[in-house]
């Protein structure tokens, strides 16, 4: 094994990982939590694995093809991290249903899946040719409709799984367009030959440039082909929404930033505009679509699309600044959401995932409500919270390089997604309680994991240098 | 050195484990705990504070900055979080300190029996320890991230009576609009600390704005100089203050946060949070004061708050809103003494000295006055002035000190206001600005009428309300002794800290030119005591002779017309109610008013409005219908052919 470099061990356990948890079943019986325990000593391995990686080591190639680089290290912690609360927030699923919905089967299949999707995120960042590129993102995202209709009884997650994909082919098409149409412009497959081509720029690249940003606006839920994502959000399993709204956007967001950083470098200056424009549209029109709401999940989905608003506005700044925006806010943003829908999971285990089902929280349990209020402090972007700190970075970069119309819009946008969350706190803070709501109760994992993500969101905002090593990797 | 270090450390650990404890453990277990465990808490931080203060003033020490990094955002530029400990924020970790110890020991009183007592505790120090990291930030960006925390505990702390939706709407407009003022702020911080790569108050402080001229900036939407861009940041930091300190337009939110509970707007909504703005003001001075007329543009809006609300408390009849619009117009005379400070392209500093000092001596009599208002609802159980009335025997102590923070306010001599608000005027006066030294004239002898008003018809007469008049009012002590305990500062601050302020003004270098040698004008107090006394007359006329007609003065539904008055004969207090009725009731402050409800609360309603419209065409629009789904595809790649700006 010697000639297997240490930084590839992570990604060969994470490839290997889901067939281990799949092929274990073969072995055991049922309800055997023998895949489960497999998956998650699996999945923290490979996250402690990946904190040993030393990081400002620029750029490492594996077989020619493969890139681990600094950011790709980063964003792998990100995604299995994403992975390891998807999966704990699922476990609770398989046992008893939630938000009116039966229980789920095959708990190892549905962990396997979330580790492929998880893989193929890690193909988008490891990539150097659009080859790779491309299956990367289709590694990531085919899982996912699977994952939306894995409830086989219910009828609403088979819709929305339809949905799912009938206009994901589109939005693949698009890419697969875009692709063809830049492999048409520089006549290569690899980054770094299109990256010199990409000087000199002519319509077919700017043909190209339109498609693959609408492509992936699909699975950014931008402006407008973000359609899918509340009635999908909705009708998936709530624990495949958490891992739509962090994974899903997670790998999308690293799609941009190797295309925009990679290839794309040299036309930067030109296609700023359309970036600072979808992301301000998105955010606007995610900010109002969440302002209405009745149902939460549906509600998560708005603000998420927000959200990838704000994400976008980094994109505009150098790659240094650029790369550290995002992959802070992405960590933030994963604890942060998580949080929420392992609140909104608990209540609806024993009620309907609605702002109604919120009332008379912290009267019942009132560190189930701290832990919402944290949450949607921290998405509201209110200091000394993780959240703000993020924020603060995308519109730093943002602003780094002049683009100041969309950073005052964006920080604008953020007093009314403060009314928003503000209604979430007000429901669970202010309403009073109904007497027909069932009690709540937890589970000792739930207990703790929300514990842990609360204690986490307020560290990372408190004493933020302990994220460091985040800054550490770009070199300046 | 280190000593002083670790004293301030003290200052700001004992208000946040105050809020840790309290918060998790003592606050459900036992109220009194909780009580006794913040009172000792803040009352070591108020020691600390004050010994740190005389330390400081008696030996001398320099300004002590001390900082680690926080946040790095590139190679050499990081956010710092530490403290900084010079004169100016000495005075504000005294006063705020020492009135979150005051309030601490009153709340006693006023919640007790209250549900939630040790939240109501937790809460009180997560203010006070969040206000006091506002205070000693060293730089941008620590304060902008305390200052969102002062404005979260002032969220949690107006909206803590949650079970009362008044409340709730309160904090939620409160939290809101304050955060509206903030993203410009935030804008403001990130385009100022972009151009000048720091973050740091001495930086920012110590710029010239020529240099900045020869480099350029693009907006997005046009390329300025970065001295234009600099100044522009400038006016957005401004703008956080401006609604923090809810200076008009944005000032709605003020009056309407009187729903939470009495002890916190005694601290937050009067003494101590609202001044933020103020002294965000005076820690950037310098830099205010080279960017272009930033310093005018305080000024106008400053003085133009200051006399909106005087004449709006006038009419009120709930003594918490009397109060509220009393220190709307308070903290307007020391915003327009920061921006009076402009003369030409050179500066004064008096008007500096002179809204310290006024922040200084404020927080006293304006935190006492809260509390008299706080024991007088809380005996008479009404904010309104119609059910008051002859509580001078019932309740003598507050009484007393009622009418001596009363006489500060007016700026009576010898009491604290006097020194403070005379030195405001000769600001105006020295600043050649005479409309608004003319204004400040006229408003203090408004604030004169509208406290005395407030004093006559809450404490003499005849009772009014049945409880009142069958007795069941008393004092409950916890409630007076800091009452009167505070009544010392509001009566001595003025004369023992009189010239003090002068030796405050070193936050970082001035790069304009400073005139020293200014005209005295030693008319100036006369003048203003003799419009004051005029005013304690008016209102003693009308609301505290023998002659005079409670149930008419209190009467607004049947207002007396100017043919009424000739018809019931001229008897001279006729004629007062003739002008003051007529004039500045009906005319002056009936205007003012309607601005306020119609104009300013109907823009913000439509703007809501808008924006719920919006959101309900976002919904619609979700049709779950997948050809249309569909089809935004397509439209949208065609939108962003034409609008991405692609060049093709």
């Amino acid at each position: 094994m010697s000639y297997i470099p240490n930084y590839i061990i992570p990604d060969l356990l994470l490839l290997i990982l889901p067939f281990l948890v799949i092929g274990s079943r073969l072995f055991v019986k049922d309800n055997s939590k023998i895949p489960w325990r497999i998956a998650n000593i699996g999945l923290v391995l490979i996250f402690a694995l990946l904190n040993f990686i030393p990081l400002a080591g620029g750029s490492r190639f594996f077989i020619n093809n493969w890139n681990v680089s600094d950011f790709g290290i980063l964003m792998r912690e990100v995604l299995v991290l994403s992975a390891i609360l998807g999966v704990w927030l699922s476990k609770d699923y398989f046992n008893h249903g939630g938000d009116g919905k039966p229980a789920m089967n095959q708990i190892a299949e549905f962990i396997g899946t979330i580790a492929f999707a998880t893989f193929g995120g890690i193909t988008v960042i490891s990539a150097c040719d659009l080859l790779t590129f491309f299956l990367g993102l289709e590694i990531a995202t085919i899982p996912m409709y699977a994952l939306t209709a894995w409830n086989k009884r219910d009828q609403l997650g088979s819709e929305a799984a339809t949905k799912y994909i009938l206009m994901g082919s589109v939005a693949t098409a698009f890419e697969l367009f875009g692709f063809s149409y830049l492999y048409g412009f520089a006549g290569t497959i690899r980054f770094d030959a299109i990256q010199t081509a990409a000087s000199n720029p002519n319509p077919l690249l700017w043909i190209a440039i339109l498609f693959l940003f609408c492509g992936i606006g699909f699975k950014l839920t931008l402006f407008p082909f973000y359609t899918w994502a509340p009635d999908v959000y909705e009708g998936a399993p709530t624990p495949v929404t958490a891992v739509l709204s962090v994974t899903s956007k997670a790998t999308a967001i690293a799609f941009l930033v190797m295309l925009v950083y990679g290839p794309l470098a040299p036309v930067r200056e030109q296609i700023a505009p359309l970036i600072a424009l979808l992301a301000g549209v998105t955010l606007f029109v995610g900010n109002l679509g969440a302002l209405k709401q009745s149902r939460l999940r549906r509600f998560m989905a708005y603000s998420s699309i927000a959200q990838a608003g704000y994400i976008m506005i980094a994109l505009l700044g150098d790659s240094a600044m650029a790369k550290t925006a995002i992959i802070y806010y992405l960590f933030v943003y994963a604890l942060s959401n998580y949080l929420a829908f392992f609140v909104f999971g608990i209540i609806g285990h024993h009620r309907e995932e609605s702002f109604d089902s919120l009332r008379g929280l912290s009267k019942q349990n009132v560190s189930l409500a701290v832990a919402l209020a944290v949450a949607m402090f921290s998405l509201a972007g209110i200091p000394p919270l993780a959240g703000f700190f993020g924020k603060f970075h995308l519109f730093f970069s943002g602003a780094s390089t002049g683009h100041y119309g969309i950073v005052v819009f964006a920080v604008l946008n953020n007093v009314l997604a403060l009314y928003y969350y503000l209604q979430v706190i007000k429901s669970a803070w202010a309403d009073e309680a109904d007497e027909h709501l069932t009690p709540l109760r937890m589970t000792r994992r739930q207990r703790w994991v929300i514990v842990l993500l609360t204690v986490a969101v307020i560290l990372i905002g408190i004493l933020p240098f302990l994220s460091n090593n985040v800054f550490a990797g770009f070199t300046f | 050195m280190t000593n002083e270090i670790s004293i301030s450390y003290l200052i700001f650990l004992m208000p946040l484990l105050t809020f840790v404890v309290n918060g998790l453990f003592l606050g459900r277990k036992s109220a009194k705990g909780a009580a006794a465990f913040a009172i000792t808490c803040n009352g070591i931080a108020f020691a600390s504070a004050l010994y740190l203060a005389i330390k400081f003033f008696t030996v001398g020490l320099p300004p002590i900055v001390f900082q680690i990094p926080f946040l790095k955002f590139a190679e050499n530029f990081a956010a710092n979080i530490g403290l900084l400990v010079d004169p100016l924020s000495i005075m504000m970790l005294v006063v705020v300190t020492f009135i979150a110890f005051m309030v601490n020991i009153y709340s006693v009183g006023y919640m007790r029996g209250d549900r939630a007592e040790g939240r109501f505790f937790a809460l009180l120090s997560l203010f006070s320890f969040s206000m006091l990291g506002l205070v000693a930030a060293t730089n941008l960006f620590q304060m902008f991230v305390f200052w969102e925390l002062v404005g979260v505990s002032s969220y949690l702390l107006i909206g803590f009576w949650y079970h009362k939706p008044s409340a709730v709407s309160a904090s939620k407009q409160a939290f809101i609009l304050t955060r509206f003022a903030d993203s410009f702020f935030l804008f403001g911080i990130v385009l100022v600390s972009y151009v000048l790569q720091s973050f740091d108050f001495f930086a920012i402080n110590s710029i010239t704005l020529s240099y900045f001229k020869e480099h350029t900036i693009n907006l997005g939407i046009m390329t300025v100089t970065q001295a234009d861009a600099l100044i522009l940041g400038a006016v957005m930091i401004f703008t956080g203050g401006w609604g923090k300190s809810a200076m008009f337009p944005m000032h709605i939110w003020l009056p309407n946060a009187m729903e939470g509970p009495t002890p916190v707007s005694s601290i937050i909504h009067s003494a101590t949070m609202v001044v933020a703005g103020v002294y965000l003001v005076a820690r950037l001075f310098p830099f205010f004061a080279v960017c272009g007329n930033a310093l005018e543009l305080i000024m106008w809006v400053g003085a133009f708050t200051m006399v909106f609300a005087a004449v709006i408390a006038c009419t009120q009849k709930d003594i918490k809103r009397i109060l509220a619009y009393s220190t709307l117009s308070q903290l307007g005379y020391m915003m327009f003494a920061l921006g009076a400070c402009k003369i030409g392209s050179a500066v004064i500093t008096t008007g500096w000295t002179a809204s310290t000092f006024h922040i200084f001596t404020h927080a006293f009599f304006k935190c006492s006055l809260f509390l008299i208002a706080g024991s007088l609802i809380h005996q008479v159980h009404t904010n309104d002035l119609d059910a008051m009335g002859g509580l001078r025997k019932k309740m003598p102590v507050t009484y007393i000190c009622a009418l001596i923070s009363i006489l500060a306010i007016s700026g009576i001599p010898p009491f604290s206001g006097f020194f403070s608000k005379d030195e405001i005027i000769l600001a105006a006066f020295q600043g050649h600005h005479y409309v608004v030294f003319g204004l400040a004239l006229l408003t203090s002898g408004l604030t004169t009428f509208y406290m005395f008003r407030l004093f006559f018809l809450a404490f003499h007469g005849k009772p009014r309300s049945e409880s009142v008049a069958a007795g069941h009012v008393h004092e409950d002590f916890a409630m007076t002794l800091p009452i009167a305990i505070l009544a010392v500062p509001a009566l001595l601050s003025g004369i023992a800290a009189k010239g003090l302020f002068e030796h405050f003004f070193v936050p970082g270098k001035l790069r304009v030119p400073q005139l020293v040698l200014l005209p005295e004008a030693h008319w100036i107090p006369f003048v203003a005591v003799a419009i004051a006394v005029l005013a304690l007359l008016i209102a003693w006329v009308l609301y505290a002779s023998p002659k005079a007609k409670i149930e008419r003065a209190l009467d607004d539904v049947n207002r007396g017309g100017i043919y009424k008055t000739i018809y019931h004969k001229f008897y001279f207090d006729e004629m007062y109610y003739c002008v003051v009725r007529q004039f500045i009731f009906n005319g002056v402050a009936k205007i003012a008013r309607n601005i306020q409800d119609y104009v300013i609360e109907g823009l913000v309603a439509a703007a809501v409005k808008f924006v719920h419209i919006l959101g309900s065409l976002v919904r619609t629009a979700q049709s779950g219908n997948l050809t249309f789904y569909l089809g935004t595809l397509i439209v949208g790649i065609i939108i962003w052919r034409f609008i991405g700006n692609l060049p093709f």
